[in-house]
């Protein structure tokens, strides 16, 4: 039977309360870090203390571009193709994370949007297993009327 | 420390050659620099070569290794660096040490690559701990989107707008039509990249650089041996070499911190300021940028990061024609990476070639006038970084 799997294991995780991004983040200086680190890589900082941390659901879009054409490997997709969007996105806790952005309707993406953080298919493996991954939907608006979609 | 001339540059074509390897390419560009030279193969005393990571060098990256035991073993010290696309960069930088150690006289450059079909691969390993492998696995940013990412940006902050981008383009091969070694010498008028295919939005197929073939190599030799060769040697100003700051909003891997300033490469800044520094020259002495023009938004965003310009200064130079050969600061006269295609590792020695002839006013049609001080500058994976300025 078909399954829905990470695309890596230990990256994200589908909490009651939502979805997150699974790193850490240095005590001595707050350097937030995904995905985990363990140590500390501010030259700044004088002693390395790393401990577990999760990031998100909410986020503002820094930038935008569109995967028009299919990337090469190791990238994956299912065919027939389909563009999607893929962007930089500042979270408040000081992290600037890439993701996948969840939207076929690029024309609304521009810099300072909020998006908040989803798990969603990305491509099927050889089994059929649906692969899924992070990514940021623009919120609130458009990310209910998905919301329902979505919905059997 | 001596000084260090640039005694001689050569070059193969670049294209894609079917029939020719690595070793080819090399071999016809370290035969060229020679002659350009005017000294012999015994008398090169050191190699310093960029590592390929698509061809050749025994698949260790072994490439000056090829090219002396291809041009006859003569026991020389053979340095190998890798460091993606900055890799011809650093054996500049080498190079340069070598002499300007006074450890060697003439030192021989060189950098070839014979790259695959496509858009580039950019993680060469299936590793969950390779942040490229997460990036592309994960998400699926080739690096045309990541160009991308930022050219949109900076059309929001700036205004840039699609004629912006499709205008360095076109004057990308309006310079390449005069320089025989480029892959693409025929003009392209802006409705014609206008209407290339869109590749990573907002970024057009004629806005980014392919990949290509090719080879450079470079003679570098002390003011001594220079004096000796030639009455107008070009000199190596300074040479440096630089890696990325932590905080500077890059996204390289999965995740940056959020920078507190103006998101930039900073590798690339580092790299040109302290050349600048160490060659005791500023942005004003400059006659001439080769800068790295993998999109034409570097051509935007890199002469503002590097005081070449003021800030949102660099369209204005775009629609005025300054960029030109003829205008007040030409950038890649050469025609660039966008002309030229990207054989990765040979790009820095190919902006020294290109510099040296512009200095010896051998240029031709694409000549800068009084060229006299000229800026070199390439950006590697792993956030590295490297700037040679060149003076007549
Ligand atoms: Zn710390």
């Amino acid at each position: 039977m078909s399954q829905r799997i990470p695309v890596i294991e230990g990256l994200f995780a589908e909490r009651s309360d939502g979805p997150r991004l699974i790193g850490s983040r240095c005590t001595t200086c707050a350097t937030p870090y995904f995905p985990k680190s363990p140590v500390c890589h501010n030259p700044g900082c004088d002693q390395s203390k790393m401990e577990d941390a999760a990031f998100g659901p909410t986020g503002v879009l820094f930038s935008f571009a569109v995967q028009n054409y299919p990337p090469p490997p190791p990238a994956k997709y299912d065919e027939p193709y389909r563009p999607y969007a893929v962007g930089m996105v500042d979270l408040p806790e000081g992290l600037r994370v890439l993701g996948r952005i969840a939207t076929d309707d690029f024309s609304q993406l521009r810099g300072g949007l909020p998006v908040h953080l989803i798990v969603d298919r990305m491509y099927h493996d050889s089994e059929g297993n649906e692969v899924v991954t992070w990514q940021f939907r623009p919120a609130p608006v458009l990310a209910q009327a998905d919301d329902r979609r979505m919905k059997p | 420390m001596t000084e260090v001339a640039v005694l001689g540059v050569g070059m193969h074509p670049f294209g894609k050659f079917e029939g020719k390897s690595v070793g080819d390419l090399c071999r016809t560009a370290v035969v060229a620099a020679l002659a350009d030279a005017g000294i012999s193969w015994r008398e090169i005393e050191a190699v310093a070569a960029a590592s390929s990571r698509f061809s050749g060098g025994k698949g260790w990256g072994l490439n000056g290794n090829d090219v002396v035991e291809d041009m006859g073993s003569t026991g020389v010290p053979v340095y190998n660096l890798s460091a993606g696309c900055s890799a011809g960069g650093n054996a500049l930088n080498v190079g340069y040490t070598l002499v300007a150690s006074g450890l060697h006289d003439v030192v021989l450059v060189v950098g070839g690559e014979k790259m695959p079909k496509g858009f580039i691969q950019t993680s060469g390993v299936e590793e969950k701990t390779d942040p490229e492998f997460l990036r592309q696995r994960c998400i699926g940013v080739s690096g045309p989107a990541f160009w991308g990412m930022l050219c949109r940006r900076r059309m929001e902050d700036y205004g840039t707008s699609e004629e912006h981008l499709a205008k360095i383009a076109v004057k990308a091969h309006a310079n390449s039509v005069h320089n025989p070694y480029a892959r693409f010498r025929k003009p392209f008028t802006l409705e014609e990249v206008l209407k290339s295919p869109m590749v990573c939005f907002p970024l057009r197929l004629y806005e980014i650089c392919p990949v290509s073939d090719g080879a450079a190599a470079a003679i570098l030799c002390s003011a001594r041996f220079a004096r000796r060769k030639t009455s107008k040697p070009v000199w190596v100003a300074s040479s440096t070499v630089a890696t990325a700051r932590f905080d500077d909003g890059v996204t390289r891997h999965l995740a940056a911190v959020s920078p507190k300033g103006r998101t930039m490469h900073s590798e690339a800044k580092i790299a040109v300021e302290k050349a600048f520094e160490r060659a005791g020259l500023g942005p004003r002495d400059l006659n001439l940028v080769e800068l790295q023009d993998n999109t034409v938004y570097y051509e935007l965003a890199f002469p503002e990061e590097w005081g070449l310009c003021s800030e949102g200064e660099a369209e204005r130079l775009v629609e005025k024609g300054e960029t030109v050969p003829t205008g007040k600061l030409p950038i890649n006269p050469s025609g660039g990476f966008q002309s030229f295609g990207e054989a990765t590792t040979a790009m820095g020695v190919f902006q020294v070639a290109e510099l040296t002839w512009q200095l010896r006013g051998e240029a031709g049609g694409r000549q800068v006038p009084h060229a006299r001080v000229g800026l070199g500058q390439t950006i590697g994976l792993g956030g590295n970084a490297t700037a040679v300025v060149l003076k007549s």
